[in-house]
């Protein structure tokens, strides 16, 4: 389990390939490949055009006509031996504002019910951690986080819902994401925040990055008003810093 | 301002170019025409270079007006072509006229189709393209579909001259296409007997595909363990088959990532004929090695490079 001793490079059609580090869902393989994109950056890789990173691989888009099958692999095999964590520029924590329950965390009560918990007790713990941000997407700027203190580890719904508001704070299994745009969920809506993780309007539309740490501060209703007027007039500014 | 001035827009019209490229990453996909092939020769037949952004039709086209002299192309879907009521040819630049109106009418086969306008439309981009994404409501012409009174900026055109696409060329959307198919990433996923579904069966398509995915029915496709995997990424054409063994190619408007087990991808080159079956129509995967779809996406990229026959002598 973990890490593989060689990485695995798997077809995806004629123009990309997936490159395999490991089995399962850890922090030490995700570093890899955060890694392994970040050197191919660097380095410019000659033919590779694209690159999207998940939890325990990359996919390589690449122009054949530039670059063959047998040398990228080869070049990536050597860049995968380098692709260690240290390489990797200092993460940042995003300080994420969330308003728990009320109307805006409309499964709090439930889920709590569910962990037999009082709701005060996981927003708390909810709030009371540090989060890492594995990968961003499926939706745009979706973040796929893990940290969550083991007392909240909740099966996903039953019945999926169809339709989940953008900001929406939840979690499921040992998950926690914050759903980017309107769209079907499985996670249990603990609170909202009133940043938009993606704004098609602005120059930049996704506040948060594969790599990234995430706390969450509780924040009353009338915080989460405040905030999304101010997100809404473009003069909030998102409180991040180094680690 | 030079324009067109929308009159009817059809069921879905966008404006479309190449796509955007570098933000798979974090989950915008990269969007641009369903039928590339059809897009780019368009472009070609007018004069414009391939990024040029251009509209995607879907089953119906416009009704358009022009503010100005502009050479234009209709290519994809066989959607009539009309102007000021007068039949015009298709996958064939031809010149309008300021107040000319020109009309798309309901495809006869195909399901997208292609109009460029020399100069191309000038929408501003977002992330570096003019492709509309919808969902995601970016770029294009306010991040949407077309709708009566849109009226849409055209960049500066530098002539243009009498232009076809080789008769060769132009598909026939009624046929049943066959798709190239290279196996994996997760072909391991599958048994023997699955696989050999894939490629043994025609499969149809359903009417709940989109510009996000195609989604077929036909023969199961059989599972050896499941089909959930942990979530990777997803490419241009990956064919992802769920707990009920059909298969859904996911296209320009896809999930960045994903959660189920995908058994192939559909060769880039195939994408527009995938994207031109009409619900109820049929198709066939047929299996090749990479190294064999890299010989086919030379040819294919030689015969679009000789496709356009220009009467210009320059």
């Amino acid at each position: 389990m973990g890490i593989y001793a060689e990485p695995r490079f798997l077809p995806c059609g004629d123009l990309a390939l997936s490159v395999e580090l490991g089995d399962d869902i850890n922090r030490e393989v995700n570093a890899r490949v955060l890694a392994l994109e970040y050197l191919i950056q660097q380095k410019a890789l000659g033919g590779v055009t694209e690159t999207v990173p998940s939890y325990r691989s990359l996919l390589v888009y690449y122009d054949p006509f530039t670059v063959g099958w047998d040398e990228l692999t080869k070049s990536l095999r050597a860049l995968c031996r380098e692709a260690r964590p240290e390489v990797l520029p200092p993460a940042r924590t995003v300080q994420i504002p969330c308003c728990y329950g009320e109307d805006l965390g409309f499964e709090l009560a439930a889920a709590a019910r569910k962990l037999g918990l009082p709701p005060e007790e996981v927003a708390r713990l909810h709030a009371s951690t540090d989060y890492y941000v594995y990968f961003v997407g499926f939706t745009p700027g979706l973040p796929y986080m893990t940290g969550m203190p083991a007392r909240l580890e909740i099966p996903r719904l039953d019945q999926p819902r169809t339709k989940t508001p953008p900001g929406s704070v939840a979690i499921g299994g040992i998950q926690c994401c914050i759903y980017s745009v309107e769209s079907p969920g499985g996670f249990w809506v603990l609170g909202r925040t009133p940043l938009r993780l993606y704004d098609p309007a602005a120059g930049d539309p996704i506040l948060l990055r594969a790599g990234d740490h995430v706390r969450f501060r509780m924040i009353t209703r009338a915080e989460y008003d405040a905030i999304a007027a101010a997100v809404a007039e473009g003069t909030y500014t998102p409180r991040m810093e180094r680690v | 301002m030079p324009s067109v001035l929308i009159h009817d827009a059809g069921p879905q019209t966008t404006v479309q170019d190449l796509g955007r490229r570098g933000s798979l990453r974090v989950g915008i996909p990269p969007s641009g025409p369903m039928d590339r092939e059809a897009f780019l020769l368009a472009n070609r037949l007018v004069g414009n270079a391939d990024d040029a952004a251009g509209l995607e039709c879907t089953l119906i086209g416009p009704r358009i007006e022009f503010a100005d002299e502009r050479w234009i192309a209709a290519t994809g879907a066989d959607m009539p072509v009309t102007l000021n009521g007068s039949e015009m040819p298709r996958w064939a630049g031809f010149e309008v006229k300021a107040g000319d109106v020109l009309r798309l009418g309901a495809a006869r086969s195909g399901v997208r189709g292609y109009l460029a306008i020399s100069g191309g439309i000038d929408t501003p981009p977002a992330l570096g393209s003019r492709a509309t994404y919808l969902r995601g409501q970016l770029g294009g012409f306010e991040g949407r579909a077309l709708r009566k009174g849109d009226c849409l900026p055209l960049g500066s055109a530098s002539g243009g001259a009498p232009a076809e696409v080789h008769e060769e060329i132009i598909p026939d959307y009624t046929v049943e296409p066959k798709v190239r198919v290279v196996l994996g990433p997760q072909d391991d996923r599958f048994s023997k007997r699955g696989i050999a579904a894939l490629f043994d069966a025609p499969y149809e398509m359903t009417p709940q595909s989109d510009r996000m995915g195609a989604r077929f029915r036909g023969a199961r496709i059989e599972h050896t363990r499941g089909h959930d995997i942990i979530s990777d990424g997803v490419a241009l054409g990956g064919i992802q088959v769920v707990g009920d063994g059909q298969p859904i190619v996911l296209l320009a408007d896809r999930q960045s990532t994903g959660g189920y087990t995908k058994i192939g991808t559909v060769c880039s080159f195939d994408i527009g004929r995938v994207a031109q079956v009409k619900p109820g129509q049929r198709l066939r995967f047929r299996q090749v090695s990479v190294a064999e779809a890299h010989e086919f996406l030379r040819a294919y990229r030689r015969e679009l490079d000789d496709a356009v026959h220009t009467e210009a002598t320059s």
